[in-house]
């Protein structure tokens, strides 16, 4: 890249819906001004034209075929920067879910009997976040991205300072939108142990914090599974909580 | 001279007159319900008020010291930077006594020092209107004789039969009551029911201090190397609550967004709170209280012992909140009880 040329920014899309991207599209407001400073020169989601001359990599999605891993690296290769865009990426994410089961009885449930014999190119591994691979160099969490925090991130990183990761557990953003205590309501939540920076919005509009931005740097799991027991919930119940987004390991990388 | 009564009696539907007297002219915030709690909130019309005896789970600091505030605007092409200090005429409407001790030390906190002008511009412009209370679990207020007020307030009301007794503190408040609500002297039989309501009240409380206030800044002050921190560290999660349900918590974070422009941006100051992990990390990675211990011995000391050395005053005011909102059950006025003992025998 030459002093005057601005950043060449793609994004690489692995085992996820895609809905990252699309809260990086619904940035309507702030695209134009951002795209005065960056190049965006790979988006599946919004254009047609491809390049594999980039500076930054936004990643979305787990990696769970063999053939995503090979790919994956060569976008390190690539890329000065790479940035894990998701909970899928950053973590593992639900694809983690599959990894309890042996590969070949997930492609069963996914493909049915006859397609899962027949459909011999289909490549499954257990799910795992893009660091199992690769050095990731910094994370955007959630499920999907807060569309506030990408847009923080990137301006950080665009002039030069050192962005700024949420390590509060989601029970801060809670008390600052002033909502009543999940468990004060009768429910059961991880926003305790779980990584904020999402305004609690999933509190806020009447259900729970799902832990889909991992936990905190420093989590006390064992304490909050004992506050989810003394509230109510079996063992079990507990541990299906902590698996929608954590069957990775309780802020383990698998 | 004319002997000043001390009550003015307002009747129920008097309150309502006076509530939407003040809507019309303030911005009121007071206590709703919300999911079915008593909270704090903004009340755009005068039935969403409700008066509660219950202590919310969020107090009202959030009014004067907003979670999320932007102190200056700045353009970096031009270096030019606005300072912001916005402040709209306010009612807070039904502060229990221990929330309006908490706003004497939130004020003194704000103009110690270089004073802050966003807290105490909005300060000026807010009025206060108690509402008494009854004590659950949690409330240890009587403990620390923070559990009536005698000044602090423009109004406060306290409930009888069909309406309320209404103690005047402040000339602003006298005029708000002339001006919206038809008062009368209150009869004899209403003053004893508030004896007795006091009384009840004063039976009610079950947490309780085994010390007085005055003795337990020396008692913190023994109690670091007590094993009480390590017990509680191990079941805390660090969640922050404690801070950010307290009415004394000040602490704050400021930084810079800058928009989509990078030219463009906003200071903003959010609360920030002594028991979340990051609070005491500073650059290059150090943490001056890294584990969970440290940091909650260092919340309770900034409530019993830190702060009265400057301000001669402990910093709780024994609203019980921090211990209601915990989830692991770390309870204030047990751990605090527990320091006394340890401390009776040395």
């Amino acid at each position: 890249m030459g002093p005057q040329e601005k950043p060449r920014v793609a994004f690489f899309s692995f085992t996820c819906c895609e809905g990252c991207q699309l809260m990086v599209l619904s940035c309507e407001k702030e695209l134009p001004d951002i795209l005065k400073h960056i190049k965006i020169v790979n988006f599946r989601e919004a254009m047609s034209e491809k390049s594999d001359d980039y500076d930054i990599a936004f990643v979305e999605g787990s990696i769970s075929r063999r053939d995503e891993i090979k790919k994956l690296k060569k976008v390190r290769k690539q890329a000065r920067v790479v940035v894990a865009l998701g909970t899928c990426s950053s973590t593992g994410g639900l694809n983690c879910l599959k990894n309890r089961y042996p590969m070949e009885e997930v492609k069963e449930a996914v493909y049915g009997k006859r397609a899962a014999l027949s459909y011999k190119p289909i490549d499954t591994i257990p799910a795992r976040p893009i660091d199992a691979v690769v050095e990731v160099d910094y994370y955007l969490h959630g499920c999907p991205i807060s569309k506030k925090e990408f847009l923080s991130f990137l301006t950080a990183l665009l002039m030069g300072k050192k962005p700024d990761t949420v390590n509060h557990p989601v029970c801060v953003d809670c008390k600052m939108a002033g909502n009543i205590c999940v468990f004060e309501k009768g429910g059961h939540c991880l926003g305790p142990v779980t990584r904020g920076g999402c305004d609690a919005i999933c509190v806020t509009y009447g259900t729970w914090c799902w832990g889909c931005r991992g936990p905190v740097d420093n989590p006390n799991i064992d304490s909050h599974r004992e506050t989810l027991e003394r509230y109510g919930l079996t063992a079990e119940d507990v541990a299906k909580k902590f698996a929608l987004y954590g069957e990775c390991g309780g802020g383990r990388k698998c | 001279m004319e002997k000043i009564p001390k009550f003015k009696y307002l009747p129920d539907r008097a309150l309502n007159s006076l509530v939407n007297g003040l809507l019309r002219e303030y911005k009121v915030c007071g206590t709703i319900e919300k999911d079915g709690f008593p909270a704090f909130g903004e009340v755009s019309a005068a039935d969403e008020l409700k008066l509660t005896q219950s202590p919310t789970h969020l107090s009202a600091k959030g009014f004067l010291f907003p979670q999320r505030e932007v102190l200056l605007r700045f353009d970096m092409r031009t270096s030019a930077h606005v300072p912001v200090i916005e402040a709209e005429r306010q009612v807070l409407f039904g502060l229990h006594p221990c929330d309006i001790r908490a706003l004497a030390l939130m004020d003194r906190i704000f103009a110690h020092g270089v004073p802050d002008p966003n807290y105490l511009f909005r300060r000026e412009h807010t009025i206060v209107i108690g509402a008494d209370c009854m004590p659950d679990e949690y409330c240890f207020c009587e403990s620390l004789g923070t559990d009536d007020v005698d000044e602090g307030f423009d109004l406060f009301l306290h409930r009888t039969g069909g309406g309320y007794l209404v103690r005047v503190g402040s000339e602003r408040g006298s005029a708000l009551l002339e001006k919206y609500a038809r008062t009368r002297e209150p009869g004899k039989a209403a003053l004893k029911e508030l004896d007795a309501a006091n009384e009840r009240r004063r039976l009610a409380f079950r947490a309780k201090l085994d010390a007085a206030p005055e003795e337990l800044p020396a008692i913190y002050a023994k109690s670091d190397e007590s094993r009480v921190w390590e017990r509680i560290g191990a079941i805390c999660t660090g969640c922050g609550s404690c801070n950010n349900v307290c009415p004394t918590c000040y602490c704050f974070d400021v930084k810079d967004e800058v928009g989509a422009s990078l030219a463009e941006g906003e200071r903003v100051r959010t609360w920030d709170g002594c028991t979340l992990e990051d609070f005491a990390k500073v650059a290059g990675g150090h943490n001056f209280r890294k584990t969970r211990a440290e940091r909650l011995r260092h919340r309770f000391n900034r409530k019993f012992r830190y702060l009265s050395d400057t301000f001669d005053s402990l910093f709780c005011v024994g609203c019980g909140r921090c211990s209601r909102s915990c989830l692991v059950k770390i309870n204030i006025a047990d751990v605090t009880n527990e320091l006394i003992r340890e401390n009776a025998g040395a």
